[in-house]
């Protein structure tokens, strides 16, 4: 948003209203700390449901169970071409050669989650070792621990579903999605403590 | 600055939520349903309407997020999703009521405030809070798009379908409305001089 605009709007309002510049400005702080709702349980459910019924969402394991209709499909076609094409019978051509998974990208990606994974687990010890929360603490904080928390927990949900089929790729964004909250949280915390320490 | 600017998404998720992926959808609902629902709420007062207004704003988001060239922030685009669908509500409740979106103060008694000063204490809060809901729903929008989501009165004219005039004479009213608000704390200036007068 462009600054000057805010500050003419800002000269605007001073010319407009009877607030002096430390009301307008207690308003606009007491108006932003002013705690926010979480909506009810359901709500996601019922996003969901609509979602589903308009064609707006796919599964996983839908994906992967087309993905494995389609390889089945190319199979079938390559399977085709060499028995109809004379030259390709000999043996000796595209058909047979097998073009290998690049190890290297299969490996670095592994490697990677396995990083993630132990950077995860690092974090959640660190935050075991900060002292226990204060029971008095400020309620916009503890609501933004909540909501991380929540976020956190809505992954590890996503990441255990064991039924849910896995694309190559996707494990390793939310596990750095994990990380990432992760380590807000451990801010948030680490934040708390030491001024419980003051 | 808004709460929406402050939560950040991997753009590996929003990637897979392009393709329409369930899991990535209710990674991004998880960390905007609170910010979404609080606005929808503030602007409706009814937690059902609020429930409503989250439900086609995520939806809204599933139909649309392909489109999204990550120009602005991800929180940002979902916050004016959520904001047009909720000023979209108070335009269909006013029409049904057989007037347009426009000045509603003629609506209201002249109802004084709780007088209290803005502080940390959660009373006060729980008085702004009552005061802002007592404002009329289009005062109460304008008063919230302004000074808590930095929007410009350029930027609410143009939301609205009003003039910036339109905009700035809401705020106005509105902060006269809230000024026995910040009577306690706030009131006894150094100068001891409003900064303008209406």
């Amino acid at each position: 948003m462009n600054s000057d605009k805010q500050d003419s709007d800002k000269k605007d309002n001073r010319m407009i209203c009877a607030l002096t510049a430390d009301e307008m400005t207690a308003l606009q702080k007491g108006l932003r700390e002013l705690a926010d709702t979480m909506p009810p349980r359901d709500v996601w459910y019922k996003i969901r449901e609509q979602a589903e019924a308009e064609g707006l969402l796919t599964h996983p394991q839908a994906r992967r169970q087309m993905k494995w209709v389609a390889g089945v499909g190319l199979a079938a076609a390559a399977l085709i071409a060499v028995v109809m094409m004379p030259g390709i019978q000999t043996g000796v051509g595209p058909a047979s050669s097998v073009v290998p998974q690049d190890p290297l990208s299969n490996t670095t990606d592994l490697s990677n989650l396995r990083a993630l994974q132990v950077q995860s687990r690092q974090l959640e010890s660190d935050l075991r070792a900060l002292p226990a929360e204060p029971r008095v603490a400020r309620a916009s904080t503890v609501a933004t621990m909540s909501e991380i928390e929540d976020r956190i927990a809505a992954i590890d949900y996503q990441l255990n579903d064991s039924v849910a089929a896995w694309a190559d790729g996707d494990r390793e964004i939310f596990w750095r999605e994990r990380v990432r909250l992760m380590k807000l949280l451990l801010q948030l915390r680490y934040a708390q403590a030491q001024r419980a320490a003051y | 600055m808004s709460k929406f600017a402050d939560i950040q998404i991997d753009r590996g998720i929003v990637k897979r939520a392009a393709l329409g992926d369930v899991r990535a959808h209710e990674i991004i609902y998880r960390a905007f349903s609170t910010p979404v629902y609080s606005i929808c709420l503030r602007f409706t007062k009814a937690p059902a309407h609020a429930e409503d207004l989250v439900q086609e704003t995520f939806i809204e988001v599933m139909r649309s997020i392909a489109q999204f060239r990550g120009e602005a922030a991800l929180g940002s685009w979902i916050r004016r999703i959520a904001v047009t669908k909720s000023l979209m509500f108070l335009r269909s409740a006013w029409t049904k009521r057989g007037q347009s979106l426009a000045d509603d103060w003629d609506d209201m008694t002249a109802g004084e405030p709780v007088s209290h000063g803005i502080s940390s204490h959660p009373d006060d809060a729980m008085d702004l809070d009552a005061a802002l809901a007592s404002l009329p729903d289009v005062s109460r929008a304008v008063v919230w798009l302004h000074d808590v989501e930095g929007f410009t009165h350029k930027e609410i004219a143009g939301l609205m379908g009003k003039t910036e005039s339109f905009s700035k004479s809401q705020l106005s009213r509105a902060y006269l409305r809230l000024r026995p608000m910040l009577s306690v704390n706030h009131v006894a200036q150094p100068d001891g001089a409003a900064v303008g007068s209406y």
